[in-house]
């Protein structure tokens, strides 16, 4: 996230009657400093020392996933409660959203649940336009075309009324965001009824992080009938905006509301950390991608390989032999380095144990 | 709801679409309108004030749990009503505030603009036909050039200058110029020149042609309706603008200026080189430059706190917490005036969403307070009108007969005492003024409970001195006064007290004093005018008499608004709630979160051994209570070992210690969570930490150690 103005950075310094849980921060002043501290220059060897993924006996990553969707929940009655209990505030987010305000929501857990709970009871005078800007991709002028369609659609019998002042020729989607944003800045209405609401589930998501979008999102939340209600989850959201998007255009009111729910959809586009990514190497990463092999490169060991494969007929020149061992490398199953004569040695990078193991296998 | 941890499909099409339309408005809203007020139908937003709006009279055939909830909607709604007018009241006056201290400028600015327009037309003054022709004019090099004020804004932050480029638009277009504005974002190497014409020509423009160039602006202006006038392009926040686009946009413009007298206003926050550092010397030579200043915002600030917070213009007030936070939000926080405002307006949306009664607040803005505030006491549902006679400000004169009466007199009284409060503060800041003194500086000692409760004179000093520091400042600042200086205070004086007879009256006395002794002492030594101080007794005496009269007067009617009946309904106090609404503080609350889980979920397995972390705990809480035990980096294999530790510690009832090799432990647990479902824990904790933010996934060089971002909540 690119930091932008610095208004979350200023943010602690404010102080006045924050002091609530002074022992609190006793216990966890650990402070940047300290940290690094305790990873000291020597902090290497202690890393090298220490376990390493692969000693762990990791499960298939298809286990992993099918295990993933079994958790069972913890604390499953204490959470529901958790997020019941916001229900008391519905009412006073409502007023504030009425006197101006953005909803910012934040906290530790999934917030998708409780905001679109609070969409559907309590907005019920408002458009509610969803936006789940968890996805990797988002396309942020089809939504304001949408939010542009419903005021079109809002005030067609008005339009009829008054004989087309100026008949829409252009659809929305071929008009630039600009001239869609002036279109929306120029809605206004009699009774304050044709409002539209644009909830945002992770306004901090990985597709609306940029500057850009960022902007235009700022300049649709100004817009006179239009209210927003978004949540963050990274820590470092407010580095989003800077001074003028936060007064003038968001003006959010932040409010902490921790659910601990999980972040099941939030947290799809994640990796699994265990699932090794191709960086931990284990015997059963190694034994598929040998087993996905051709039957001829499954048997290629050493650094003299050319001859042998030669003697054993299983290459007949050493581009052939190349191209077998490019596939290794790639999946890290063979490295080389330059022995002292000058001369390229092969390896594998397998512990002799997961080796034999592999072997056993294999046979 | 349905539980959060429900089987909600993970891919329901509402997961996985970017966007949906949950649901439509205006139908809900139709059937919505029809059940929640059937009295009011289609205008039942804008209630109307000043209508008997008698809730309680209807309430008669309905159960009592429906009319309550009639009742909840009808004062919320109330509420919000009372809000938009104390707030747009609130809003005008700043605007006016600010338009007053930025007019002189905004004059000049006009004033400049009209002389460049008749140097351009006294050049040449092509007809609509000339206009409309490509190629330029024959003149010499110097028409070419064109005018531009660069305003210099003193602000370092820009956000505060939208706004009065905002008011000098007004100004200048009111004042018969054509006007447009492009900010930093529109002239940026993005959208390039042609986006700048694009937006100008938006703004100028009913019907925004396809080609958007400068033959089309030419068109325009030769139009007879638009001819006459100057145009005016303000561009706010130059540094911020991209220079080479800026310099294309000034070159091209240039060769048109005496067709289309087009005059920029340029705002710099830094220093006047700022122009020569941006833009080429090329484009530099195309300007005419004009260097204006702004007012200092300290003078904005305090002119702003004497109309919004000390004289009540719209009824709204706030305690001396709400006061001291906000100061301190002003002035280590961000130091902004947009910044300060919103902040109160934070303050004014949480006292109406909050205070049931701050309705009454319209009040202040009704010409017939007294019967305004009648008819909604009458109004009141029972509920309310105990809530309104157990105000704590009021508990110690409940007379539950002549509530109604009390509560008008209540109200009425808390205006008149703010009104006298509000005078005495201001002669209090008159004579600061000369010593430097800030309102807000003031305005936050003044509106202290305390220092009502600290007038007995045989309090501990110490304590008096710290809530009274600045008022104690002003008192100093007059004792060293020039004569004359102290004139023209007293002067100022009787202007502010107007209404206040008594303390006019003594300010009179010693205003003929200063008089008589200031016409004798003016004959004996005109010349000295620094030994004031020192010379006759009788000076001093006077100095003294007009600081023991402002203490007199500063004691007796300084009363904070917390000390008065029923303050509750004008004042906000929450300063808590302000603080948690307007600061989001992610970083420290989310760690916290996690860290404290048992304080949010309240339930009662994890808080058995205080601050152990045990198995029953949140997992994502487990691996951050883990975390806090490494450097700035986590080893996988190690972070992992430890959470199977705690997980399985509550199966096996042997305490592993973390270090052992794992492939030994493996064997052993027979009641233990299966490795994979510990594994997938695991996972998701990672991944729900990742989202958070508070770590950072492994590079590939290091595969097995994960980057802590955040430490220490």
């Amino acid at each position: 996230m690119a930091p932008r103005g610095g208004h979350a950075a200023a943010a602690v310094g404010v102080s006045s009657g924050s002091e609530d849980d002074d022992e609190e921060e006793a216990g966890f002043s650990r402070s940047y400093f300290l940290a690094k501290e305790k990873e000291p220059s020597s902090g290497k060897k202690r890393a090298r020392a220490a376990g390493k993924l692969s000693d762990l006996n990791l499960v298939d990553e298809q286990v992993l996933r099918a295990s993933l969707a079994e958790i069972p929940p913890k604390h499953e009655r204490e959470v529901e409660a958790l997020t019941r209990s916001y229900k008391d505030q519905y009412r006073n987010w409502l007023f504030e959203l009425r006197c101006g305000f953005g909803l910012l929501m934040y906290g530790f857990g999934s917030k998708k649940m409780l905001l679109e709970d609070f969409a559907s009871t309590t907005l019920t005078d408002f458009t509610v336009i969803v936006v789940n800007g968890y996805l990797p991709s988002i396309n942020l002028k089809q939504v304001i075309v949408t939010i542009a369609e419903i005021f079109w659609e809002q005030t067609k019998h008005k339009r009829k009324r008054q004989t087309a002042t100026r008949s829409q020729l252009q659809p929305f989607a071929s008009q630039s965001i600009d001239d869609i944003i002036s279109f929306l800045n120029n809605q206004t209405s009699d009774n304050g009824d044709d409002n539209v609401c644009l909830l945002i589930h992770n306004i901090d998501g990985p597709a609306l992080r940029d500057a850009e979008s960022q902007q235009y999102l700022a300049q649709v939340s100004c817009c006179p009938q239009v209210h927003v209600v978004a949540s963050v989850d990274h820590v470092n959201a407010p580095l989003l905006w800077d001074k003028k998007m936060v007064h003038t255009q968001f003006k959010w009111s932040w409010y902490h509301v921790p659910t601990f729910a999980p972040y099941k959809v939030e947290g799809v586009f994640y990796p699994l950390i265990l699932a090794s990514g191709g960086h931990a190497q284990t015997t059963k990463t190694a034994l598929v991608v040998l087993q996905s092999l051709t039957p001829n490169a499954q048997s290629m060991h050493f650094s003299s390989l050319y001859t042998k494969c030669r003697e054993r007929f299983l290459v007949s020149s050493q581009v052939t032999l190349n191209s077998h061992l490019t596939e290794f490398k790639d999946h890290d199953l063979v490295k080389i380095r330059k022995h002292s004569d000058g001369q390229d040695c092969l390896h594998i990078p397998l512990v002799s144990d997961a080796l034999e193991k592999l072997l056993q296998e294999l046979a | 709801m349905a539980a959060p941890s429900g089987e909600a499909p993970l891919i329901a099409a509402t997961n996985i679409e970017p966007f949906y339309v949950l649901h439509k408005g205006t139908a809900a809203a139709a059937s919505s309108s029809a059940s929640s007020l059937p009295s009011s139908g289609r205008a039942r937003r804008r209630i109307d004030v000043s209508g008997p709006a008698s809730p309680s009279s209807k309430s008669g055939k309905r159960s009592l749990d429906e009319a309550a909830v009639d009742d909840d909607e009808l004062y919320e709604r109330l509420r919000l009503e009372a809000f938009h007018r104390v707030w747009s009241k609130i809003q005008s006056t700043i605007n006016e505030v600010l338009r007053g201290i930025s007019l002189k400028l905004f004059d000049q600015v006009l004033q400049w603009v009209h002389e460049s327009f008749s140097t351009v037309r006294s050049v040449a003054r092509p007809c609509a036909a000339e206009v409309r022709q490509p190629y330029p004019l024959l003149t010499d090099v110097i028409c070419r050039k064109i005018p531009t004020a660069f305003v210099l804004t003193k602000n370092a932050e820009f956000v505060d200058d939208i706004m009065t480029f905002r008011d000098l638009a007004e100004h200048l277009e009111s004042n018969g110029c054509h006007l447009a504005k492009l900010s930093a974002t529109e002239l940026s190497e993005k959208n390039g020149v042609g986006g700048c014409f694009r937006s100008l020509l938006r703004q100028l423009l009913s019907d925004v042609p396809d080609v958007a160039d400068i033959f089309a602006l030419a068109s325009w202006y030769s139009a007879a309706e638009n001819y006459d006038q100057p145009m005016v392009v303000i561009i706010d926040d130059l540094e911020q603008c991209s220079g080479d686009v800026l310099g294309e946009f000034v070159m091209m413009l240039s060769e048109w200026v005496i067709k289309i007298p087009i005059f920029f206003v340029m705002g710099i926050a830094t220093t006047l080189d700022a122009p020569r550092k941006l833009l080429s010397s090329e484009a530099l030579q195309r300007l005419e430059p004009c260097k204006l200043t702004l007012g200092s915002p300290s003078d904005r600030m305090n002119a702003l706190v004497e109309a919004i917070l000390v004289k009540p213009c719209a009824g709204f007030c706030i305690s001396h917490e709400v006061a001291v936070f906000l100061r301190n939000y002003f002035f280590k926080h961000d130091g902004t005036i947009t910044s300060f405002i919103s902040a109160l307006k934070l303050a004014c949306s949480k006292h109406f969403s909050v205070e049931p009664l701050s309705f009454l607040c319209m009040g202040m803005l009704e010409e017939d307070r007294e019967n305004f505030w009648r008819d909604k006491f009458n109004a009141l549902p029972q509920a309310l009108r105990k809530y309104a006679s157990d105000l704590p400000s009021c508990t110690w004169e409940k007379d539950a007969t002549k509530s109604a009466d009390n509560m008008i007199d209540g109200l009425s009284e808390l205006l008149n005492i703010q009104k006298d409060w509000s005078s005495v503060l201001l002669c209090l800041y008159e004579a600061g003024k000369h010593g430097k003194v800030q309102l807000l500086d003031i305005f936050c000692e003044a509106v202290n409970p305390d220092l009502h409760t600290q007038k007995t004179p045989n309090l501990p000093n110490e304590k008096s001195g710290t809530s009274r520091r600045f008022i104690d400042q002003v008192m100093d600042t007059i004792r060293y006064l020039p004569v004359e200086t102290l004139f023209r205070l007293l002067e100022v004086w009787s202007i502010h007290l107007n209404g206040m007879d008594k303390i006019t009256n003594k300010v009179k006395e010693l205003q003929s004093t200063t008089i008589s002794t200031d016409s004798v002492r003016i004959t004996k030594d005109k010349w000295p005018r620094r030994s004031t101080n020192n010379t006759g007794n009788g000076t001093v005496a006077l100095n003294d008499k007009v600081a023991m009269l402002l203490d007199d007067v500063t004691r007796k009617f300084l009363v904070s608004v917390e000390c008065l009946p029923f303050h509750e309904i004008i004042c906000f106090k929450n300063v808590s709630i302000l603080q948690s609404a307007l600061i989001g503080n992610p970083r420290r609350m989310v760690q916290l979160d996690l860290v404290k889980s048992h304080k949010h979920l309240k339930c009662s397995c994890c808080r058995k051994n205080g601050i152990a972390v045990s198995a029953s705990m949140h997992d994502t809480s487990i691996m951050c209570n883990l975390a806090q035990e490494y450097g700035d980096v986590i080893n996988l294999h190690d972070w992992y070992i430890s959470f199977d530790g705690i997980i399985n510690s509550a199966h096996s009832k042997v305490k592993r210690k973390p270090h052992t090799s794992p492939s030994k432990k493996k064997a052993k647990p027979i009641a233990a969570e299966s490795e994979a479902m510990i594994q997938a824990r695991f996972c998701r904790a990672v991944t729900e930490l990742q989202i958070t933010g508070l770590l950072r996934m492994p590079s590939k060089r290091r595969p097995d150690l994960v980057q802590r971002i955040a430490f220490g909540p």
